[in-house]
């Protein structure tokens, strides 16, 4: 409304009552599916990411493997509520990784669709987000956690410690590989490449490996990566990390450095559609990529500490209906879900306040990998990270395979100066940003 | 219709607008409000026949230093808003030194290079720009207590009529800019520059002119923007952003002053209302894309040639 009565201002409960009750009054008057769903006992779930533009590989899969969270979660009864079973739905929204569409999904979610938790990929579109979670205490999620900070106390980061997990596969390479004593690294420079390239010169200092240079930047805007690859090889590295690269840029500097006759290590925190990167270049060359992004019918996701509900199944239901198209997230706004549910069953509730309290309690939280601990005062200014192991994948035979999991927070324990130094040096520290 | 009567209706259309709109309609209605003052300015630039790759980058120009005008110095939103339009045009000036020595396409590629050098100066330094990941929390337009009402501009509805009341403004002046004696000379600098030059005018100082102004209008319409969203990244203001400002006047056409405004608007909400409501979420660039292709086939003229042949046959008929 254009106007508000003053004095007492508005409340987040009283924003979201008037508006939610709006939205309710609109799909009652008009009739609308949406007014018959509600009756049916049905809880909605917003999914806030890119579903086209470049970004989408990081968006699209989510809401596909939510999909299939949903259905099978809805055909076991559905989330127990009071004693009945609530159904779950999707909806999902465009946000083209544009924070000022970021902002009119959110809204959309809130205050018409009447969502009760919103899954986001964070980055660039959480600021645009960000002043409506505040105004309406919805609870939101994001795959970055370098989006937390204490102003926003209704914000989780449950599924990964982005980019803090890379220093599991540099942590497993040094053990395995102690004669690799040197690296490069190159990564586009923009929010989610800058404190991943913090994270891997802490974890490269850490495990003893010599930088061999300062980390390359390059534009996002970059096509051409012949020169940047002529550049990180120009100084003989063992070593060649790809840092959060996006695909679009991990498959053609993979390609250049096949051609370009490298034939160290490469180090990635993804590998997204490595069978195309296998089929670009060969099986040998890419016989030992490290990454962090599992395939979900690895048999060491069956181990009895893994959380995400069959995993296996998951994976080859996945790849029934979008073949070709697992990628790092497919799993992971599944497995925040996992933990959403367990939490809502738990408060009894799905109001946003009462799943975030029931979630974090205890301190500790089922994470898809194992038991977690809620984390991260530290480096972002609030515990809304859950933080535990992590796997380290590296490509065997064309197939990527789990060669063990990582402690975060035991890398953490003995080198957590070594990566807020070189966080602060990024500007990555929460209290640096904007 | 008498005209006082139209522009009387039509304001009543606008004030109704928001009303009859969801919530995130009424966000997208704030964004296409500024959308318009940013094609609209960009039409005041080409009207002496320069095209820019950098009127984008311009507006965020006006973004960033309003942002950092009220985060920094603390100096009141609305002021800021005008300060910072002031640094964008400030910009184009000096801009307008290295690019007008170039002309046409040269002018075109000279003024995305530009554009780029502003872009990467607003990653390389993270102190004051932010780097990549640009400014947050930027100052909303404050509250404005009224004694019985406030006014609070978090809402879309409110900062709707702040910013179409504006942007109305602003059109009215560009309005009359092109019709004032320098605007009939931009347009025979556009079509007969070295008959204007002949004839004693300096062409190259009114094709700053144009630049300047136009580019004021853009950063105000980025100070508008980075106020609302709170946040603005050098990603928002990239070349795919200013291929949709290069779509809305190409589609709606250059040669009327509603031509761009109707680009703007009628793709927008096909963009992001029809094709959204009708399920094409992600098929949306897909579709977009199909009907611009359609447009500029049967359309070569814009939009604005199918009003135009309507009021043709309304005064004939």
């Amino acid at each position: 409304m254009i106007v508000k009565f003053i004095k007492d201002g508005i409340s987040r409960r009283r924003f979201l009552g008037s508006t939610a009750s709006l939205a309710g009054l609109s799909a009652l008057s008009a009739g609308l599916p949406g007014a018959a769903l509600a009756a049916g006992k049905v809880v909605k779930i917003g999914f806030l990411a890119p579903l086209t533009g470049p970004v989408a590989a990081w968006g699209k899969p989510g809401l596909d493997g939510c999909q299939i969270w949903a259905e099978w979660v809805n055909n076991a009864g559905g989330i127990k509520i009071g004693g009945e079973g609530h159904k779950v739905e999707f909806i999902g929204y465009d946000n083209e990784y544009d924070p000022a569409k970021a902002r009119a999904g959110a809204t959309k979610l809130i205050r018409e669709d009447g969502v009760k938790f919103v899954m986001m990929l964070g980055g660039d579109t959480w600021p645009g987000a960000q002043p409506v979670a505040d105004k309406t205490g919805m609870l939101f999620s994001t795959l970055l956690p370098s989006d937390l900070g204490p102003d926003t106390s209704t914000l989780i980061a449950p599924a990964e410690v982005h980019p803090i997990y890379n220093v599991t596969g540099v942590e497993w390479l040094a053990e395995t590989k102690p004669d690799l004593k040197t690296a490069v690294m190159c990564a586009q420079d923009d929010a989610l490449g800058l404190p991943s390239v913090a994270t891997y010169l802490a974890a490269f200092e850490a495990a003893g490996i010599q930088m061999q240079g300062d980390p390359l930047l390059f534009d996002p805007a970059t096509t051409d990566f012949a020169p940047v690859v002529t550049k990180l090889l120009s100084t003989n590295p063992q070593i060649v990390c790809l840092d959060t690269c996006y695909s679009d840029y991990v498959h053609p500097i993979t390609e250049q450095l096949f051609q370009q006759g490298f034939k160290g290590q490469i180090i990635s925190c993804t590998a997204d559609f490595y069978d195309q990167m296998i089929a670009k270049t060969s099986k040998e060359f890419m016989e030992g990529f490290i990454f962090q992004f599992p395939d979900f019918d690895d048999p060491a996701l069956n181990a009895s500490n893994i959380n995400f509900q069959n995993p296996n199944g998951f994976f080859e239901e996945y790849n029934k209906r979008h073949p070709g198209e697992w990628g790092a997230v497919s799993w992971e706004y599944a497995s925040i879900m996992d933990l959403w549910k367990a939490a809502a069953e738990k408060a009894d509730s799905v109001e946003p306040d009462a799943v975030l309290a029931a979630m974090t309690k205890s301190g500790k939280g089922d994470h898809a990998f194992g038991r977690a601990d809620w984390w991260g005062k530290d480096l972002f200014g609030i515990d809304h990270a859950l933080v535990g192991d992590w796997p380290v994948v590296a490509i065997e035979g064309g197939k990527a395979r789990i060669k063990g999991f990582k402690s975060i927070p035991d890398w953490y324990a003995k080198h957590g100066e070594l990566l807020k130094k070189h966080m602060a040096a990024y500007g990555q520290m929460w209290n640096q940003r904007g | 219709m008498p005209r006082g009567l139209a522009w009387l209706l039509l304001a009543l259309v606008l004030v109704a607008l928001p009303h009859g709109l969801s919530f995130s309609q009424q966000e997208i209605l704030v964004f296409l409000t500024i959308n318009v003052l940013l094609v609209a300015s960009y039409r005041l630039l080409t009207l002496t026949g320069e095209w820019s790759l950098g009127h984008v980058v311009i507006m965020g120009v006006g973004a960033y230093a309003s942002a950092l005008l009220s985060k920094r110095l603390g100096i009141y939103v609305p002021v800021a808003m005008l300060l910072g339009a002031g640094v964008a045009a400030l910009v184009a000036y000096i801009l307008s030194f290295p690019l007008f020595r170039m002309k046409g396409f040269y002018f075109l590629i000279g003024s995305f290079a530009a554009g780029e050098v502003i872009r990467l100066l607003w990653k390389r330094f993270r102190d004051p720009f932010g780097g990549p990941k640009g400014l947050k929390r930027i100052e909303g337009m404050p509250d404005l207590d009224l004694g019985v009402y406030a006014l609070d501009f978090f809402e879309p509805i409110t900062y709707y009529y702040f910013a179409a009341a504006v942007v109305a403004f602003c059109l009215w002046i560009m309005w009359r800019i092109e019709r004032s004696p320098v605007g009939l000379t931009f347009h025979a600098i556009h079509w007969q520059d070295k008959l204007a030059e002949a004839s004693g005018v300096n062409v190259r100082a009114y094709r700053t002119r144009a630049f300047v102004l136009a580019s004021g209008f853009a950063g105000f319409s980025g100070a508008l923007l980075a106020h609302y969203i709170g946040t603005i990244n050098p990603n928002s203001f990239d070349v795919e952003q200013m291929v949709f400002v290069l779509t809305w006047a190409i589609v709606g056409g250059t040669a009327t002053f509603y031509g761009p405004i109707l680009g703007c608007i009628v793709l927008t909400v096909l963009n992001e209302i029809v094709l959204r409501e009708m399920g094409f979420e992600q098929m949306r660039p897909l579709v977009y894309g199909l009907i611009m292709i359609l447009s500029v086939l049967f359309l070569p003229k814009g939009l604005e040639s199918v009003v135009q042949r309507v009021l043709s046959a309304r005064k004939t008929g």
